[in-house]
């Protein structure tokens, strides 16, 4: 397990597409800070104007704004560090060694994990940049309530990539994985399950839903808050890397 | 007395409605080269790849070392692939590929036997060229050297002259003869019967997915060798005179009125003029060789029209 890991680790550190896409990110999140500055109206977000906002407003306030970016490039990557090597033929070199099925898919939910937490610091720096220049504020705020929004944060995205790499398994075709995780990233699914929660009597399914929930703004000060986000992130993490994990065993490979 | 490293026992793999493989039945010995004969699409590389691990059989089983692989997948890792192409980043060198897969097999300190490895299939380990760049001949060699990493029992190749200039192909076979002598088992396909006959030891035909015979290199020369095929009224009574006036003795009885000689300085017109002068009618002579082509095509049409 620990070799095939090693060796993901290796070609996910020595993958140019990462650097890239955390340069990207960082450029366009300080960019989208500027555009704030010039073109927003003193917007008040929950009664709080954006350039008095600190990091976690900020943040929870750049996630209400569905699509997010975060999520397109953990997309992006998912997708891209998934087939790089189905597509190359690269696993059938090593699939044959005891369990390297299974270990194979664990060891690119630990590579997700690390991207995640990547560009999470990407995200934490470039706003800490974007906002110091254009707002001249860089402002964290608790830091007890911070930490709490970055590992809710964190874990709701690492359940998302592992959702992507689930999806990968299963349509074995990048183009229609890219498709499938753009529709999750607009929240296609979550306004299909609102529309029709509108239509039937206290049902309330769609903010338990993965994607509405990481669009969705929490008091990670409150206890119940704290447990919705850990328990669908929770949920949705192991229920998607074990149908991963089975997928992968009973696949037939290329 | 050679052991039987490889059983498989009516071994199927359906596809939806399509039957790759059906019942597929043989037995592999250690230390030899089995080829894989088939035309494309005659379920070849599906066959390996159940052989390899990479694809699940709807039904039968495989048995390495007698032990079936339903209760013991690690058998798997003591196999070597290189089915269709050579799984490879285009962007790494072939160094580069063998270190990665290194550090998934845990090799310590691997950078001495990645070197050897390479040198073994005729490539150079300080070359900085991508295998992006790579002809396809460097690839295939590349296949083989990742496939020899884990130090395997079998190693499958499945078509590994594909694309392969002349030179690559004698390249590839010396290589593959080479690999051989060191005990290493070998499963390789091909549709080129001409190529696999120079490496083979033992053969299996396949044909819409079935096997269709397993023949081993001795018996198919034996099918193929040159003879006389000499059909006359009654054999008993014309052998006498061949054995004695012509000295015949490697001969094989087929029935009462045909016999096939294999004695290689017996010519038609020896046997004519004598069965003649010692009046003996001849409904038929001919002189007859076949190729492992011509072989390979009688037993697949006559196979496709048993089908029919």
């Amino acid at each position: 397990m620990l070799n095939i890991f090693r060796m993901d680790l290796h070609r996910f550190i020595t993958n140019k597409i990462m650097y890239i896409l955390l340069l990207v990110f960082c450029a366009f999140q300080i960019f989208g800070i500027f555009m704030f500055k010039q073109y927003a109206q003193p917007i008040q977000a929950g009664g709080i104007d954006i350039s008095k906002m600190n990091e976690s407003e900020f943040i929870q306030h750049l996630f209400s704004q569905p699509p997010s970016w975060i999520l397109i490039y953990i997309f992006v990557f998912c997708v891209y560090f998934y087939f790089s090597e189905y597509n190359s033929g690269f696993y059938k070199n090593y699939i044959t060694m005891k369990k390297a099925r299974v270990y194979s898919v664990v060891s690119k939910i630990l590579v997700q994990a690390i991207f995640t937490v990547f560009m999470m610091v990407a995200m934490v720096v470039s706003d800490l940049i974007g906002r110091g220049i254009f707002f001249d504020n860089t402002s964290i705020g608790d830091l007890g309530y911070f930490a709490k929004l970055l590992i809710g944060l964190f874990l709701l995205l690492w359940a998302f990539s592992i959702l992507i790499l689930c999806t990968s398994i299963f349509t074995r075709s990048m183009l229609v994985s890219f498709g499938i995780a753009l529709v999750l990233v607009l929240n296609v699914v979550g306004m299909i399950f609102a529309v029709l929660e509108s239509l039937l009597d206290n049902v309330y399914l769609s903010q338990y839903l993965l994607v509405s929930t990481i669009y969705s703004t929490f008091d990670y000060n409150h206890g119940r808050d704290l447990i919705h986000i850990a328990s669908v992130a929770t949920v949705t993490l192991l229920l998607f890397a074990f149908i991963a994990i089975r997928l992968k065993i009973k696949e037939d490979l290329r | 007395m050679t052991s039987t490293i490889i059983e498989v026992r009516q071994l199927t793999k359906k596809f939806k409605a399509k039957t790759a493989v059906y019942n597929a039945d043989f037995k592999i010995a250690r230390g030899e080269i089995f080829g894989l004969i088939g035309q494309n699409g005659a379920g070849k590389s599906t066959l390996l790849k159940m052989i390899g691990g990479l694809i699940h059989s709807t039904s039968g089983e495989i048995y390495f070392f007698d032990r079936s692989e339903s209760k013991d997948q690690s058998f798997f890792e003591r196999m070597g692939l290189l089915i269709e192409n050579p799984g490879l980043y285009p962007q790494y060198t072939a160094y580069k590929t063998l270190q990665l897969l290194a550090i998934a097999y845990g090799l310590k300190s691997p950078n001495q036997y990645i070197i050897h490895l390479l040198r073994l299939v005729g490539l150079d380990a300080s070359d900085k060229t991508k295998v992006k760049n790579y002809s396809m001949g460097m690839k295939q060699k590349l296949g083989i050297a990742i496939a020899l990493l884990g130090s395997p029992d079998v190693l499958i190749l499945d078509e590994p002259i594909n694309g392969l200039d002349p030179q690559g192909i004698v390249e590839m076979r010396k290589l593959i003869l080479e690999l051989n002598k060191t005990g290493l088992t070998i499963i390789i396909s091909s549709h080129i019967l001409e190529e696999l006959s120079k490496i083979a030891t033992t053969y299996a035909i396949i044909h819409k997915g079935k096997i269709i015979e397993v023949i081993s290199k001795d018996d198919l020369l034996l099918k193929c060798e040159e003879r006389i095929e000499l059909e006359v009224d009654h054999v008993e009574e014309v052998l006498p005179v061949l054995e004695q006036q012509l000295n015949i003795s490697n001969y094989r009885v087929i029935d009462q009125q045909n016999v096939h000689i294999y004695d290689s300085h017996i010519e038609n017109h020896q046997i004519v003029h004598l069965l003649a002068r010692n009046q003996k009618l001849v409904h038929s002579i001919v002189k007859y060789k076949m190729s492992l082509e011509q072989y390979f095509l009688e037993l697949t049409k006559s196979a496709g029209e048993l089908h029919a």
